[in-house]
């Protein structure tokens, strides 16, 4: 790939490959940051919210416990004072419910904690009150009521009750410390999730719009070398249309050249030919005169000058005449072939629809004698059926062709010509024509197009014009013809010409 | 046929003077003696055929024969045959156009403006000499309308 150069500062391809798989990868980062740290802070915060559960739990056991213990003890006081069963209703439940939170304290509290300690020592303190409360009832069932009394009366109830307080303080205040650090956790981890997907989404923002202003700076420079590339198309085909006329001008103006100069050199040339005829009418006219006068005695000429007159009159002026005739025939016949070529290239085309097989068939068919004799063959190998040309044109380029390598065949083999037909690109026909004839020399092989230029043995008839003919009618045609050939071993024709010619003429007069 | 051998009068519009004077031979050599006045430019022979102010009263009691020729140095030769075929004086006399083209469009051109005959100069002489000599049996058997 080429790069084309921008009239500004433009990213080349492989930067903004780099580029763009760097701002990517950035991107691609920033986002597994934020769903990492999302995940991991969302546990987190589930561990927190578990542990706020368990420390409220624990704390709500505490304060039911301290109330069952009050209710247990405020029951049996009743119970004491009175004698009557009704204040003992309570105590049994409050026992239970006392009883099922020191196991649910002591499930909360692992021995590790440093809250076992004072927990044995609330439990202890708890299973001493209500074995006291319990004594008492008993005693004051069996109406001992003064042994009941006394026990009271050591205060031992009161200081369990006392130390007991102590340790509810102790251990509800331990667990509102605890609630307070973990909400504290929580708002930090709230804070740092916020924090993170801030930083995150700014990150991501600016990767995208790093790809969208490198994306535009990319476009903007695609669009402007395209258009530069536009502007360059139509410069060049405008170069192309004015070559392209300046040509056809110029290939015209040739042409009309050729047609005057041929037209001016004729009138000279009749009047040369035909004084000639003149001259050469009275020198019959005058010869015999002097060939009488020769004879006579009467002659007032010497016999010496006569005789030399005479000479001259029978074979010096008839041979200076012959070959005044032989030079001006043979310049016509030149002029005839420039005049015939000059109007090749301005003749109007017939175009239409062609088969190809049967235009080469009957070219084949002018020269099949020529072709064929000695054991000459002609194979065809046609791929391409029609084509839309100038069918006469077509059928003089073949016959010249032909003409030649049935003229110009090897005297050592049996004469082979190949034809192919096929399409090429650019919707082109290629027509090759290939014999093994005596070929022509490098030398000669730009040559041998040119008006009036043969190659090699000078054998056969010809002005040297055959070629340029057929060059010119290919060309008329819009197309090209080339050549190929080896000294000795044969010569292949290459034609290529469109498929499907235009009507449209680059001038018309 | 008592005016068969009216004087005619052969203007020749030839621009090579070897041209003209090889047809002036061989017209000679056909036997035809009328008098032959040559020119060389177009614009001198049509001021001798039409006179000064295009009437062609000065021409109007001769006869012609004109043997034009189509290449000329200062003007087109089918631009002198219209000028003659559009005279009123002139239109009935007999136009021969003499030219080395076989362009078929010329010479098509040439019949649609009123030429008589044309000749195309074969190029060996023996067949220019022999187109020469019949036309010279052409002219001499020519009758040429009187003028009105």
């Amino acid at each position: 790939m080429t790069s084309i150069p921008g009239p500004r500062k433009s990213l080349s391809r492989n930067t903004l490959v780099t580029l763009t798989a760097i701002l990517f990868l950035v991107g691609l980062s920033a986002l597994f940051l934020i769903i990492g740290t999302t995940i991991w802070l969302g546990l987190r915060s589930q561990a927190y919210f578990s542990e706020i559960v368990a420390v409220r739990d624990f704390r709500s056991s505490v304060v039911e416990l301290r109330s069952a213990l009050l209710a247990a003890e405020t029951s049996q006081r009743g119970y004491l004072l009175t004698g009557n069963e009704i204040y003992l209703a309570p105590y049994g439940t409050e026992k239970i419910i006392a009883k099922r939170n020191v196991d649910l304290l002591s499930r909360a509290i692992p021995a590790s904690s440093p809250q076992s300690l004072p927990f044995a020592r609330l439990k202890a303190a708890v299973d001493q009150k209500f074995v006291e409360m319990e004594t008492t009832i008993e005693l004051k069932r069996v109406r001992r009521d003064l042994d009941a009394l006394a026990i009271i009366k050591t205060n031992k109830g009161k200081r369990l009750t006392d130390e007991s307080n102590v340790y509810f303080a102790g251990l509800a205040t331990f667990a509102d410390q605890r609630l307070a650090t973990a909400s504290d956790e929580q708002n930090k981890n709230y804070k740092l999730l916020q924090l993170i997907s801030l930083a995150g989404g700014i990150v991501i923002l600016l990767v995208t719009a790093a790809a969208a202003v490198m994306v535009l700076r990319y476009a903007r420079a695609i669009a402007a070398s395209r258009d530069e590339v536009n502007a360059l198309n139509a410069s060049l085909e405008r170069r192309v249309q004015d070559r392209t006329a300046h040509l056809a001008q110029l290939n015209e103006e040739v042409s009309r050249f050729a047609y005057i100069v041929t037209h001016d050199l004729r009138a000279p040339l009749v009047n040369i030919m035909g004084f000639t005829k003149e001259v050469e009418d009275s020198v019959s006219l005058i010869a015999p005169v002097v060939e009488s006068a020769s004879g006579s005695p009467a002659s007032s000429i010497g016999k010496a000058h006569m005789e030399s007159s005479l000479v001259a009159l029978r074979s010096g002026i008839p041979e200076a005449i012959g070959f005044i005739k032989s030079s001006t025939q043979k310049m016509d016949a030149l002029i005839n072939a420039i005049l015939k070529l000059s109007r090749e290239g301005q003749r109007r085309r017939n175009i239409e629809r062609v088969d190809l097989a049967a235009v080469l068939n009957s070219s084949i068919n002018a020269v099949r004698h020529g072709l064929t004799r000695d054991n000459g063959r002609v194979d065809l190998k046609l791929e391409v059926p029609h084509m839309v040309s100038d069918r006469l044109s077509l059928e003089q380029i073949f016959g010249n062709i032909l003409e030649n390598a049935a003229k110009f065949r090897s005297t050592e083999r049996p004469l082979r010509v190949t034809i192919t037909t096929r399409r090429v690109v650019g919707d082109r026909v290629l027509i090759e024509i290939e014999d093994n004839g005596r070929g022509i020399g490098e030398q000669d092989q730009e040559r041998v197009f040119e008006l009036f230029r043969r190659s090699g043995v000078q054998d056969q008839a010809g002005e040297g014009i055959g070629l340029a003919h057929v060059r010119t009618l290919v060309r008329n045609l819009e197309g090209d013809i080339t050549l190929a050939s080896r000294l000795g071993y044969g010569t292949t024709f290459s034609i290529e010409l469109p498929a499907l010619l235009s009507e449209k003429e680059p001038e018309n007069q | 046929m008592s005016r068969k051998m009216a004087p005619v009068v052969i203007v020749m519009i030839e621009d090579d003077e070897g041209h003209s004077r090889l047809i002036e031979k061989n017209i000679r050599r056909a036997g035809v003696n009328n008098e032959i006045i040559s020119f060389v430019t177009g614009a001198s022979a049509l001021e001798f055929l039409l006179g000064k102010d295009d009437g062609a009263a000065a021409s109007s009691s001769r006869q012609f024969l004109v043997l034009l020729d189509l290449n000329l140095p200062d003007m087109m030769g089918t631009t002198i045959l219209e000028r003659i075929k559009n005279n009123i004086h002139l239109r009935r006399t007999p136009v021969i156009v003499l030219t080395t083209t076989d362009d078929s469009e010329e010479i098509n051109r040439c019949y649609d403006l009123g030429a008589n005959a044309y000749i195309t100069k074969p190029l060996n002489y023996e067949g220019f000499a022999r187109a020469i000599q019949q036309l010279g049996l052409f002219i001499s058997i020519v009758q040429v309308p009187e003028n009105v």
